[in-house]
This record gives structure tokens, sequence and C-alpha cells, in this order.
């Protein structure tokens, strides 16, 4: 058995063998999930038709099309990198990530574009076609959109039930899945309303991205899923408030016509009035959701500290997102690449330590011995290189 | 003597089948909302046989699914509508070309109520089923207090009696593109005198 106050290991650290599916993350291939079956379905028929709405969008307007995804690319990217590195303690599996984009970029603008106009219909019906003109974007998108995209978290949810812990990674697929609706539904945008010429295509950007781009379908996902029932209704309930509000009539400061300077710098100020209040209960929801995870990860590691694989400081910089990111360039500074890539294996497989932790039963679980000893091995691993001691981690004895 | 034994409850179905049921539901909801709206629709709504008269002149057979929504003269017109799709036909006098009249309707009417006014560059002849041709555009705008950009088509088809037909097919930006081809298959059979 280990000591865990500060003998050595009897595991050498090219002997620390882990189960066949340790460290690995879920994919989102479960060929034995009938979720992952509905899911490749669904995509595989409506990106057929997305396909074909692309290659009518790039036939009607080259320039215009090819400029739209560039512009898209550069807003997307750090946004999904953004969305992505957001759980700080835990990154969601790449393919679940990718999944979730494909599903709002795909599924969910096609059954969305479908189910609009049939309610649609239901709305000229009740209100006759002046009233539809007016309120049918506020009366079905938000419901139509907001559903069809949430059913993709749950899809993903179902695929891969352990990698969805918290509310932190609900919001993490939720944004994804409203990333990748967002994004097609601007190029959709950009060439059908806004012209599709390259000075049309900048307009749209301007309006759609530049002063509406922190709004929108990113937040209401993301903020549309919880594990408990009565969570998600309430937060599925706000994020089609939301929605409604933005296409809604009410506090609609816009421009009626783009004539001036002063037209388009009231376009920002506009936007901000009806998405602000969303954006600002998503940042405070991401923070409560950063603290919850800090308290979770401290209260699981507290009882490892002093150990050969955990040291008090060592604790406080895992805790610190930045502290983490600061120790590994001082470690690249002091002892080179390979020091910074095995402290970053470290950190990481002592953060698993913490999942681990909660998930088993006893202190002997052979899980958690195994976990111990792998964080062990790579410290040992780590202090045995020139230079990359530090004070207060190096172990004694 | 008769044992009476405790009722055995039953099995809880196996794992492999209970991962159905989530599924299965959320199924059911991704169908009830895309379809839905459609039924809802149908069972609200009636539909109309039969050609719709704009004036002495010109007929309009609404498609299975679009109704009457409103008459009026100076000059004859109706609205046909699915919902959130509209076709406005008006028929008038008109000495000139389809071109010509399609110009007029463009700059006339269009365009002064509109916000934002594009009309495409290029304009697309067009054949009717009874052999008349006429002209075709596409816009996008404002139009009005409507919040949403307004996208259409118009076509323009004068007979050789002198007799000139606006056919002004309209709906909420993204919208039109679901209907355009009713649309237009209510324009090539309607009867122009």
């Amino acid at each position: 058995m280990s000591d865990r106050h500060g003998g050595r290991l009897a595991i050498e650290p090219q002997f620390v063998r882990m189960p066949r599916n340790w460290g690995r993350q879920t994919s989102l291939f479960q060929w034995r999930q009938p979720a992952f079956w509905l899911y490749a379905v669904i995509v595989v028929v409506t990106a057929l038709y997305t396909i074909s709405q692309q290659q009518l969008f790039q036939k009607l307007s080259p320039s215009g099309w090819a400029l739209s995804w560039g512009l898209l690319l550069l807003y997307g990217l750090p946004l999904f990198l953004a969305i992505y590195l957001l759980d700080l303690y835990e990154r969601e599996p790449i393919s679940l990530v990718l999944g979730a984009l494909v599903w709002g970029g795909v599924a969910a603008t096609v059954l969305a574009g479908i189910a609009n106009e049939g309610w649609g219909l239901v709305v000229a019906r009740l209100g006759g076609p002046v009233f539809a003109a007016e309120w049918t974007a506020a009366l079905t998108a938000p419901f139509v959109e907001e559903t069809v995209k949430v059913a993709g978290v749950i899809l993903i949810y179902l695929i891969a039930r352990d990698e969805m812990d918290d509310m932190m990674d609900g919001f993490v697929y939720g944004a994804m899945v409203g990333l990748g609706f967002t994004l097609v539904e601007d190029v959709f945008y950009f060439i059908a309303i806004f012209g599709g010429s390259p000075g049309g295509v900048l307009a749209g950007f301007y309006v759609r991205v530049v002063s509406s781009g922190f709004y929108g379908h990113v937040l209401y996902t993301g903020v549309a899923f919880g594990k408990r029932l009565a969570v998600a209704l309430g937060l599925f309930v706000a994020a089609v408030a939301a929605h409604f509000l933005w296409n809604s009539p009410f506090l609609n400061f816009f421009p009626s016509s783009v004539d001036t300077f002063g037209d388009w710098v009231r376009i920002p100020f506009a936007a901000a009035v009806k998405g602000a209040p969303l954006l600002l209960f998503v940042i405070v929801m991401v923070r409560l959701a950063h603290r919850r995870e800090r308290m979770w990860l401290e209260t699981a590691l507290r009882s490892e500290v002093d150990t050969p694989w955990l040291s008090e400081v060592e604790l406080r910089v895992l805790l610190e997102p930045s502290a983490r990111r600061r120790s590994r360039r001082e470690m690249r500074a002091r002892a080179g690449e390979a020091a910074e890539r095995l402290l970053k294996r470290l950190q990481k497989e002592q953060v698993n330590l913490a999942m681990v932790r909660t998930r088993v039963a006893s202190d002997d679980d052979p899980q958690l011995v195994r976990q111990r000893a792998l964080s062990a091995s790579l410290r040992d691993a780590l202090l045995s290189m020139p230079g990359a001691a530090l004070a207060g981690t190096r172990r004694e004895g | 003597m008769s044992v009476e034994a405790d009722p055995v409850p039953l099995p809880a179905p196996p794992l492999r089948h209970r991962r159905w049921i989530p599924v299965a539901a959320l199924a059911v909801v991704l169908a009830a909302v895309t379809s839905g709206g459609y039924l809802t629709a149908d069972a609200l709504g009636e539909v109309r046989g039969g050609a719709v008269a704009v004036n002495g002149s010109v007929r309009v057979t609404p498609f299975p699914g679009w109704e009457l929504a409103g008459r009026l003269t100076d000059p004859d017109r109706i609205r046909l509508t699915s919902g959130s799709t509209s076709l406005d036909v008006a028929a008038l006098p008109f000495d000139g070309t389809d071109v010509d009249l399609l110009r007029r309707y463009v700059d006339n009417i269009l365009e002064p109520d509109a916000e934002q006014f594009r009309v495409s560059e290029e304009v697309e002849p067009v054949r009717l089923a009874s052999g008349l041709t006429g002209s075709r555009i596409a816009y996008v705008g404002l139009f009005g207090d409507v919040q949403a950009p307004i996208e259409g088509e118009v076509t323009a088809v004068v007979s050789p009696t002198g007799q000139g037909v606006i056919f002004d097919g309209w709906a909420p930006a993204g919208q039109l593109q679901f209907e355009i081809d009713e649309i237009d298959a209510m324009i090539e059979r309607a009867e122009i005198a």
C-alpha cells in the first residue's frame, strides 16, 4: 500500500498502467446508443438541404458567399475557443463539442426553417397577414428555434451522460449549438437579406456580428440547459423570453433606415438594449459556475494534500487557472518544453484525481489508488528533471 | 389451505430498452415542432377551390392552402395569402410593354413606400400557360412600420388587349423561398383575357 505521507511509491513511472479506457473521454460515436442514431439520421438528412442551400448562395454571389464565410470564421473561431476553454478544469471531448456545433449549424437551422414556416401559417391564420408580418418572428422563432437547438444538447447528453457533469458543461454544449446556428443563419442573412454583394455582406456583418454578436443564439442556447428538470425548464423559459424580446417590436430603438453616420452608431446601442440583460445574466451564471467548480475541486482534493501526489502549493496553483498557466510558463523557462508538457499532464491528472475522488466510495478504491499512483509517478518524473523542482512542491524522502 | 402470496413487482425493463424511451420522446417532440404548425394551420384554415376574379378579365386560381384575404378597387386588386406569404394581384388597363408596367409599379408603388429598397439587376422573362409573356424582378426592403424586412417577386404581364396585370408575391425575409414555387405556379396558370 502506498504511503500517503511522504514515502516513495513502489511503482515506477513506466510501470503505471491504467485501465484500458482510463483517461479517454467519451466520443460522439457511441454506436450502441439510440441517441447517437437519432442524431446521425437527422444530421445526415438535414445536411443534404444545407449543402444545396450553400451551393445556391455560392452560385448567386460567389464573392459575397466567400466573404461571408471568411468574416464569420474570423468571428466564429475565437468564439469557439472562448467557449471551449470556458470550462477551466475539464475540457469537453472535441468530437462532442463539434457534434454540438454541427447540430446547431445543420440540423437546427433546417428544422427551424421548416417549423417556423408552419407555425407562421398558424399566426397568420389567427392574426391575419399584416399582424403576421410584424409578429411572426417573435411568436414562432423563440419557441421553435430554442426547442430544436436544445434538443441537440439533450441528444449530446443522452449520447454521453458522463460528460455533462454540471451547468458549465451544459453551457459549453449549448453555446456550441448556438454558435453553429448563428454562423449558418448569418450567411443566409448576408446573402438573402443584405443582398450578397461585398458591400451588403459587410453591412450585414456590422449589423449582425459587430453590433449584435455578443447577444443571440450563443447565449440563448447556452443558458437553456440544466440537469434538474425545474432548473432546465426555468432556463429554457429565460432563453425563449430573451429571444422573444429580441424578435419583438418591444424596446426597438433600431433606426428605421440607415442614412447617416449617426444611424450606424445607433445600431449597436439598440442591440445592447435588447441583448445586454441576457449577457449580464450569463456572465453572472458563468462566474457562479466557476466558483462552484473551484469549491468542488478544493473540497475533492483537500484530503489528498501533503501526499506524494499533491502538495499544498500545487493545490493552490490548480485552483487558479491563471496560476496554472503561469506555473507552466515558469517551468518552461526554467527546465524546458519537455518539463512544461509534463507539468501540464501532471496538473491534468491531479484534476482527474479530484473527479475520481468524488466518484468512488472508499479511500482505497482501486481507481483512486491507480490515479494517485499515476499522479505521483508523473510528479517524480518531473522533479527528476534538471531545474524542474519548485520550492514547496519537492517531496521529502 | 390457501396462501396469499405478495404481489411480485414487475421487473424493470432492461437497460437497453430504457435507453430508447428518452430518445423516442425527443423524436416525438421534434416531429411535433416541425410538423405541428402545418397540421394546426390546416385545422384552422379552409382551402378554397375555384378561381378568384380580380376583375372581369383576370382570374387567379389559389393553390391549395391559399385563400382570399382581401379585395380593393381602383385599380382592382386582390390579396391571396397562405399565412406568412401573400400574393397581391392588380389588374388595370395599360398601354405599354410589360417592362414598362413593371418599372412603373416599382417606381410608383414599391419604392416610395420602402426603405433600404433593393431590386434585382436582371429582369427575368416569364411565359404563362396561356402563352402570354411577362417580366419579373425580385426585391427586398423595409415597408411601412413593419419591422421585419420584406422580400418579394413582382411579375408584370400585359395582354394584347391592353389588360395589364401585376403579381406581387411577398413575405417576411426568409419565408418566400418556401412558397415561391406555389406563387409562380399560380401566376403561370392565371387567366388573362
